[in-house]
């Protein structure tokens, strides 16, 4: 079973439902359009690259190609948590690197070993999606929590101070702040977990499905995926505080981002 | 020699001047009142000494020991702080103390609810704060409320910015008193008047 194959051309005519989109635009002065048509070209241009890129790859299937593509995926994600949270790139980009590689090679290894169970670790048809997604997560995980980490310690710099002249140590001091920014990460991926399904089909079940694989191979991949998902996000947060709270304070335990 | 001696301290914030070659000493066991115009770094000084901010120059001693990297804790921790708005985070009230005697260096105090209870009635409490959550709490019983952890943790040093503002007459009486007893080394700062007219303080002008 393979899905049908779509043209450039058939997907043009999906432009044809944009026309009354930007004449209601138009007529209400929204002033999106240039910026609406923009965003379409350059998805397109973006994604045929990464498609012609990608074919390449998973032609080549060269297990030392696709390490060396996931890390350049791993060192996108760290610049992007970086810019995303604020941080100064030359303090916090090796730190951040190292939280995302951290966990999301362990988990996406023990995937490929454990569950997936493939011979070839290093396969471009695995590694490359289920990385991806694992990634994707995680930078969304971590841009959460160091937001909310160093905003709630910004926003709360007396109480921060006054705890650290109650107990002597910064750990301590720190410690709430740590919990409720891995509490915001998390909570959104166990909630998403929990009503997966139910409203909309997921994008890597939907993505399955169109290509051929039957629901129930679909579903057991998603199953599969949210958990480690969840590890990936989990342990990536845990590491980002912990590697970027390194360089982020000063000898007097006093918050420089 | 002083307990406490600020030697030649200079401090600013950008242009700002707030201490040059700023000198003082305070001995074991005095009561200083702090006193100096708004701005003129009194609620700094106190900040300096735990390390919430740094010299541009000059030293801090502490019992013989000069703050720096290696010494930050032990000034941390043989100094009970009473922040102006004891900015604790917002839980309940009783969870909050817990969390505070649970902290590595204050778990060999004591503390039990009847002792809480006592000092909750004798600064004229209500009980019940103990159930609340601290942003319901007044600025008052906030103030009496970091006394009491400031008692309860039963540091060398006590460091009181603006305890009394918040409270009436009677109030600020009975804590002006309770404190100038305490056999401990207290540094004020406070607008009350009451803190001056007492014989046992030392005012120390800038």
């Amino acid at each position: 079973m393979k899905g049908e194959e779509i043209s450039y051309l058939s997907i043009l005519n999906l432009l044809f439902l944009i026309v009354p989109i930007m004449i209601i635009n138009y007529k209400l002065h929204m002033g999106i359009n240039k910026k609406m048509l923009y965003a379409i070209g350059r998805m397109g241009i973006q994604l045929s690259l990464v498609g012609i890129f990608l074919q390449y790859i998973f032609n080549l299937n060269n297990p030392y190609v696709n390490a060396c593509y996931l890390v350049f995926m791993i060192i996108v994600a760290s610049f992007s948590a970086a810019k995303s949270a604020n941080l100064s790139i030359k303090k916090f980009i090796i730190p951040l690197f190292f939280a995302f590689i951290i966990p999301n090679v362990v988990v996406l290894l023990f995937f490929n070993t454990f569950v997936t169970r493939l011979d070839e670790l290093f396969s471009a048809q695995y590694m490359i999606p289920i990385g991806g997604m694992l990634l994707g997560n995680s930078l969304s995980g971590n841009i959460i929590c160091i937001n909310s980490f160093y905003k709630g310690i910004r926003e709360n710099e007396k109480a921060y101070l006054y705890s650290l002249s109650l107990s002597g140590n910064k750990i301590e001091a720190l410690i709430p702040y740590f919990k409720s920014s891995i509490l915001a990460s998390i909570n959104p991926t166990i909630a998403s977990i929990e009503t997966i399904g139910l409203v909309s089909l997921p994008g890597m079940m939907t993505g399955q499905i169109l290509g051929g694989a039957v629901p129930l191979t679909a579903i057991k991949y998603q199953i599969a995926i949210m958990i480690a998902i969840l590890i990936a996000r989990y342990f990536s947060t845990i590491l980002s505080i912990l590697f970027t709270a390194h360089k982020a304070f000063d000898d007097n335990d006093i918050l420089h981002t | 020699m002083g307990l406490i001696q600020f030697k030649e301290i200079n401090v600013r914030f950008k242009d700002h001047v707030i201490f040059e070659n700023f000198n003082m000493n305070v001995m074991k066991g005095e009561k200083v009142l702090l006193s100096a115009p708004s701005g003129k770094g009194k609620s700094t000084l106190f900040k300096l000494l735990l390390g919430f901010q740094k010299v541009d120059h000059g030293d801090i001693i502490f019992n013989g020991k000069q703050l720096e990297k290696d010494t930050l804790k032990y000034f941390r921790l043989n100094i009970g702080y009473v922040s102006q708005d004891v900015d604790l985070r917002n839980q309940k009230v009783w969870d909050s103390m817990m969390e505070i005697f649970s902290y590595k260096h204050n778990r060999h105090i004591k503390v039990t609810k009847q002792k809480v209870i006592d000092l909750i009635a004798y600064f004229n409490l209500s009980t019940d704060i103990i159930d609340k959550e601290v942003k319901q709490l007044s600025g008052g019983e906030r103030q009496r409320l970091g006394l009491i952890i400031c008692i309860l943790l039963d540091r060398d040093v006590w460091l009181l910015d603006e305890i009394t503002s918040g409270l009436d007459k009677d109030m600020k009486e009975r804590v002006v008193d309770y404190v100038l007893k305490q056999n401990k080394t207290i540094l004020i700062i406070s607008h009350d008047k009451i803190w001056s007219k007492n014989d046992l303080i030392r005012i120390e002008e800038w």
